[in-house]
């Protein structure tokens, strides 16, 4: 019975976070090097691992993201094997040695606790609905997954003044040092009940990725299970 | 899925692709002007030392036949094959030219380009035009430079003086006006030329492939009974190849290439030897002839086996979607930081006017054909460069498609130069290239198209199907429409008992005639509201029709 599903054993680890096939991240746990990470994410842990949800370290940095609620990251600790997962979205495993990258609150799936962070209002783009517009910046010596709604794409803005545009929705990660503004881009024609459907967008420019997912669903489903 | 280079960009060829043997096609044209182009074997000091690795119309090979020229194919206007691995030592660079045969300055171009294809894609592409020149009279193009390893730089620099100026910038002597006829060259005799460069000619003579008279093959510069055919027959590129529109996805694989331009006899593992040193160049792999005897395939299926795009990337050179990339990353030397990360997901190189990114993910270059998209309303995902997007009404069949259904297909239009990216909600992304044929599409899922393709909109009532009515949008002309299906779909020959449920049909050729069958089902009672009577369409149609089936019924 067991011989289709032998497959899916887990590898051997080799590393802090790794991919278990496209969708599950798999993280070796370690005692004093714990990990924060989205709340409801965690789908299976061997080992002694502890989960201490809005931890006062957290609440301290990320007071002010999403008002009114608890910072959407829990603290896990202890040794063993942690298996995260967001509703089948695509994982993506970031080694930053040294590096930063500034993602998305929905996006975030975890990242090593000793990492530099901090949560940041993207600058100019306080009209844009909902959840796009908090941002976790990262960096440091460590690792980071992200979470993409299908495999993303990176874009390299490439520097000088070409702009790249991107839907806000779609929008997964970007490095830090990108200069970011929003953009209106519907006419006049648009304003009187015909939009394009993209009525704005953001832009990046300078040098630097921008990670972008095939979706436009940013629904935070990890937030609205609660 | 080229990458893309502009005027002064230099990549190492290795980071192009892993093959030595590469083509390199040139595309300049002008109103009434003919253009000589050229590669110039250069040695350490930007010197032509020896005239044998100038090669021109009338000097096709250089003597070890590392520089061959194969004539206009493919839309080239030139091509060339460079052996990398065979060039000799001395030769520090290779410089491709372009000069203008006659009057006329290099302003007067039309958009051309420089690519590299190598493995059957093509893999860089330096596009260039003739704003960015004045009255020059000849242009370099790009270069092919040793520094360490093989580069490509991506030149665009003119040259107000014509071929023999470049000649005398090389140091090369022009034996007479307008007639650069190599000096080392005794025997180049005029318009039939019997290049037998002294070293190696003779052994290398013969082998005319069996295949070698390919009614597609446009043609080589010089007449192919003279000389040593030049090894790879251009093979009719795919786009030469009927369109049979039925690549929308070869099972299983879900990723359909995009019609690449590239010449097809490249489908070989770059790594094929051509015989090392003085061998001659007799034994063809064995898929410099299959290739081109397939025109009639499909251009999907007349792809080599690994996916265009991700092949070039050699770490990565796996089937998008399979398993688990993880593994690369394990090894944290194997590439730290967020770049070395993220190389996987990296943008695919241009080229092409509709690009798969990935499979869920496509790129159109606007640029490129200079016509208008028209897309799904908020399926821009991103896009670079000034890209203007606006309201495209579906017009008055659009408005039945919406009265009827109450789901308008809200279009809009992108104009202007640069790329978009185009993607919705993480579903499947098909190109489909139209030559002229026409294919039916569900109109939920289009995604995107030409603004070249007519579409009409086609009603097909019957009784039971939702909304009284299934709406297909019926596309035809020459242009590529974009079909979005939820999973991985299947594509089904017409035979005449072919059906499909109407929720999951997403596309048919046209030619295929619709019947809706409804079956009643005495189970009346399976599920609160289920009437018991399901409805499917039956296909009919001559062989060659097909219809497209997703995993999901909307």
């Amino acid at each position: 019975m067991n011989q289709p599903l032998a497959g899916y054993a887990p590898a051997p680890v080799t590393a802090r976070m790794e991919n278990h096939g496209d969708h599950m991240l798999k993280v070796a746990m370690q005692t004093g090097n714990d990990l924060f990470a989205r709340v409801g994410s965690m789908v299976a842990y061997e080992g002694f691992v502890q989960y201490e949800p809005n931890p006062p370290a957290v609440r301290q940095i990320a007071r002010d993201w999403m008002t009114g609620e608890g910072a959407p990251l829990m603290k896990c600790t202890g040794d063993g094997l942690l298996y995260l997962a967001d509703y089948g979205a695509n994982v993506v495993v970031i080694n930053l040695n040294g590096d930063g990258i500034s993602v998305n609150a929905t996006n975030l799936l975890a990242f090593d606790a000793h990492l530099t962070w901090g949560v940041e209002r993207v600058k100019g783009l306080a009209k844009f609905a909902g959840q796009g517009l908090w941002n976790t910046k990262i960096s440091g010596q460590g690792w980071v997954a992200l979470t993409s709604r299908g495999k993303p794409i990176v874009v390299d803005c490439g520097g000088g003044e070409d702009e790249t545009y991107v839907d806000p929705d779609a929008l997964v990660a970007w490095s830090p040092n990108l200069k970011v503004k929003g953009k209106r881009s519907f006419k006049a024609q648009s304003l009187i009940g015909r939009g394009s459907g993209e009525a704005y967008q953001m832009a990046f420019s300078g040098q630097g990725i921008v990670v972008v997912q095939p979706s436009e669903d940013s629904t935070d489903r990890l937030r609205v299970r609660g | 899925m080229p990458r893309e280079f502009q005027r002064g960009h230099k990549a190492k060829i290795s980071d192009l692709t892993v093959g030595t043997d590469l083509y390199v096609g040139v595309q300049i044209t002008a109103p009434g002007l003919t253009f000589d182009i050229s590669c110039f074997g250069l040695d350490a000091d930007e010197r032509l030392s020896d005239d044998r690795y100038f090669v021109f119309f009338n000097q096709p090979k250089s003597p070890e036949e590392s520089i061959q020229l194969l004539g206009p194919q493919a839309g080239d206007t030139e091509s060339f094959r460079i052996t990398l691995d065979r060039i000799p030592p001395q030769i520090h660079k290779l410089s491709f030219t372009a000069t203008l045969d006659g009057a006329g300055q290099m302003s007067q171009i039309r958009p051309g380009y420089l690519r590299i294809v190598a493995g059957g894609e093509e893999v860089a592409r330096y596009a260039f035009s003739g704003a960015e020149f004045t009255t020059e009279r000849a242009v370099m193009l790009g270069d092919f430079y040793l520094k360490d390893v093989w580069r490509f730089a991506a030149v665009g620099q003119g040259f107000d003086g014509g071929l023999d100026a470049l000649l005398k910038n090389f140091g090369g002597e022009v034996a007479e006006e307008e007639a650069p006829a190599a000096p080392a060259q005794p025997q180049a005799g005029g318009a039939a030329p019997a290049f037998a460069p002294p070293a190696f000619g003779a052994p290398s003579a013969p082998a005319p492939a069996p295949h070698q008279p390919q009614p597609a093959a446009q043609g080589f510069a010089a007449p192919p009974g003279a000389t040593p055919p030049p090894a790879p027959a251009p093979a009719p590129s795919v786009h030469g190849a009927p369109t049979i529109i039925a690549p929308l996805a070869p099972p299983g694989g879900g990723h359909v290439p995009p019609p690449a331009p590239a010449p097809a006899p490249y489908g070989q593992p770059p790594q094929q030897p051509y015989g090392q040193g003085p061998a001659p160049t007799v034994p063809m792999p064995p898929g410099y002839g299959q290739q081109p005897q397939a025109p009639q395939a499909p251009p999907g299926y007349g792809q080599p086996a690994p996916p265009p795009g991700y092949g070039q990337q050699p770490p990565f050179g796996q089937v998008p979607g399979q398993q688990g990339y993880g593994v690369p990353q394990g090894a944290p030397q194997g590439g730290a930081g967020v770049a070395a990360a993220l190389q996987q997901f990296k943008e695919t190189p241009t080229g092409q006017r509709w690009t798969q990114q990935n499979k869920k993910l496509i790129r159109v270059d606007l640029g490129m054909g200079g016509q208008p998209v028209l897309a799904r309303q908020g399926s821009m995902v991103l896009y670079q460069g000034k890209v203007d997007f606006s309201y495209k009404g579906a017009g008055f069949a659009g408005r039945i498609v919406g009265g009827a259904t109450g789901q308008e297909m809200q279009l809009m239009r992108c104009t202007g130069q640069g790329q978009v990216f185009l993607a919705e909600n993480a579903t499947h992304v098909h190109p489909i290239e139209l030559q002229g044929d026409a294919i039916c599409v569900s109109a939920e899922n289009v995604l995107a198209f030409d603004e070249s393709l007519q579409y009409e909109v086609r009603r097909i009532e019957g009784h039971g199907i939702p909304g009284g009515a299934l709406f297909t949008m019926q596309f035809q002309g020459t242009g590529t429409i974009v079909v979005k299906t939820h999973g991985t779909p299947v594509v089904l020959p017409v035979t005449p008992t072919t059906f499909a449920d109407c929720n999951a049909v997403v596309a048919w050729s046209a030619a295929a005639q619709v019947v809706v069958s409804s079956q009643v089902r005495m189970r009346r009672n399976a599920y609160p509201g289920d009437t018991g009577e399901s409805v499917n369409l039956q296909f009919r149609g001559a062989p060659g029709n097909f219809i497209v089936v997703q995993p999901y019924e909307v």
